[in-house]
């Protein structure tokens, strides 16, 4: 049920949120301030590989999890009185490669890199490598947790 | 033999006491007996060697009935004494099952159940902590119908909004057209009925009344072609965006002095379809910048990015507070552009703040949407 949500990284994502959520106000001006130096080109084409290399299911759960932690960014900014909306564009970002799962490393340090100055977790050790936490799959056992999820009829049509 | 099958004498007297060098002993039997959930100490041989009062409880047995009784019998044809078995070699490991329990009445219930390895007396043994998840399970049920009729009216959403937009055009193409070769037409005729008059006219007075009523009926052309721009703007006719949206920012820096600066780097070529889609989120983004962001420069900026129109504007306006303005219903305008964006198979952002100015910035692909959801991967990169 849960994987129903924002698909096989649904539980890294429920991560991402409540990382997102419990950052002090001196760690959110630290994110947004990495988010601004960062070029906006590359995240562009960052979120263009994204979307493109993904299926409409998988689209689905990056948008689900994108919109979710933008949303606890923003509440957790104005519990803290923070209004820069780079914070809640990196929560975005970050939790968009995620939920995108395979990503190769380029992009996924692109679009996480803000958040990971604070969410260490977030940054993989080395190529093809993740933390334990955002453990990499191999591609037969993804394909099946894709097929196992969107099974429950979620993807798009 | 167990009670399933007899007691084991022989075993009785070691087995007297089973805590007796489980962790600690006392202590051991201690957090057993006062724990709230429902445990059993099962050994190698899969027999019941004690049920705290929860586990009797939950199982629907008298005190002391379960002991000596193999725990199979709690959990029937699911492969008890294998999952014990294992567990007794991974002494780190504490595995979950979930299981179907079964209570002395013969009522079956759903057991998520933790099986954990210590040392006791005997050797190794188990620690079955088991716990009732029918409710669990009732509202795991509940929130998978939720979510199915939440992704099924997602997706009507969807298919309505690309149905709308589609409709849309069409009205628009519909209604410019008869503009153009109906109401135009007869204006135009009557435009040169106009003239042909005036050259008859000898009264000075009514040639000037004649001449505001020619200037009022080319005002009106000139309104009746704005629109039929409005609705069909030339990229209609020639596929080309970077006109449509520098004569917009033009006829825009005329009226409110809104200064702009205008950037098209695209070489790829978009079909029609996706240009009118960049043309018409462009400028639902520039309208708001003209009603609403109280500017004094906007920037846009178009350009290739992984097979797609990248399309950034900026402006430097009174921005927003998106916990005043998205989280309250009615913005269709924001909420046009991102679902344009997601029909075309691209995405969409919109970021501002109070004092910061907007930005908005959406990418499509130029040449195709992306895969049906069956697990398939493309990857242009």
């Amino acid at each position: 049920v849960v994987k129903s949500i924002f698909g096989p990284q649904t539980l890294q994502i429920l991560e991402v949120l409540a990382g997102v959520s419990a950052l002090p106000a001196a760690q959110i001006d630290l994110v947004a301030s990495a988010w601004r130096r960062a070029s906006d080109l590359e995240r562009a084409e960052a979120w263009a590989l994204l979307w493109r290399a993904g299926t409409a299911a998988e689209g689905y759960w990056v948008m689900g999890a994108a919109s979710a932690a933008r949303q606890a960014a923003k509440d957790a900014a104005r519990k803290l009185g923070r209004t820069d909306w780079a914070f809640w564009a990196a929560a975005w970002d970050a939790a968009g490669a995620v939920a995108a799962g395979d990503l190769a490393d380029r992009e996924y340090q692109i679009l996480t890199g803000p958040l990971a100055t604070v969410m260490p977790a977030l940054k993989r050790v080395s190529i093809g490598a993740q933390l334990p936490g955002l453990a990499a799959r191999v591609p037969a056992q993804r394909d099946a947790e894709i097929r196992q999820a969107a099974g429950g009829g979620h993807g798009h049509a | 033999m167990p009670k399933s099958g007899g007691p084991r004498q022989a075993r009785r007297g070691v087995l007297k006491d089973p805590f007796r060098q489980a962790m600690g002993g006392g202590l051991f039997r201690q957090f057993f007996e006062a724990s709230r959930q429902a445990m059993l100490l099962v050994d190698g041989s899969g027999e019941i060697r004690h049920a705290n009062r929860r586990a009797e409880m939950l199982f629907g047995y008298g005190p002391g009935d379960l002991r000596e009784r193999l725990a199979e019998t709690l959990f029937p044809g699911q492969a008890m004494a294998a999952h014990l078995t294992a567990s007794e070699h991974e002494t780190d490991v504490e595995l979950y099952l979930e299981l179907v329990g079964l209570r002395g009445d013969r009522s079956q219930f759903p057991a998520g159940v933790h099986v954990l390895s210590v040392a006791t007396a005997l050797g190794r043994a188990s620690v079955l902590s088991i716990t009732d998840i029918t409710d669990q399970q009732r509202a795991s049920f509940l929130l998978q119908l939720g979510l199915e009729a939440l992704g099924s009216a997602d997706r009507d959403r969807e298919a309505l909004l690309g149905h709308l937009i589609r409709a849309q055009e069409e009205e628009r193409d519909r209604i410019a057209a008869a503009i153009h070769d109906d109401t135009i037409q007869l204006l135009t005729g009557s435009n040169l009925a106009l003239q042909q008059l005036r050259l008859r006219l000898r009264d000075p007075e009514h040639v000037v009344i004649l001449d505001r009523l020619a200037g009022t009926l080319s005002a009106s052309m000139a309104r009746l072609r704005q629109l039929i721009f409005d609705l069909r703007p030339t990229i209609a006719r020639n596929g080309t965006i970077t006109a449509a949206l520098q004569d917009y920012l033009e006829q825009m820096r005329v009226d409110t002095g809104i200064e702009y600066r205008f950037e098209d780097s695209r070489t790829l070529i978009a079909p029609i379809r996706t240009s009118m889609l960049i043309y018409r989120t462009a400028r639902e983004a520039l309208l708001n910048v003209r009603k609403h962001a109280h500017a004094e420069h906007v920037q846009v900026e178009l350009r290739d990015v992984a097979d797609g129109s990248l399309v950034r504007i900026v402006d430097d306006g009174v921005g927003y507070s998106p916990a005043d303005i998205e989280e309250r219903p009615g913005h269709l305008g924001l909420l046009l552009m991102r679902e344009r964006a997601r029909a075309a198979g691209g995405w969409c952002r919109v970021e501002s703040m109070p004092g910061g100015g907007t930005t908005v910035e959406f990418w499509v692909p130029v040449d195709r949407p992306r895969a049906s959801g069956d697990g398939k991967r493309d990857r242009a990169a």
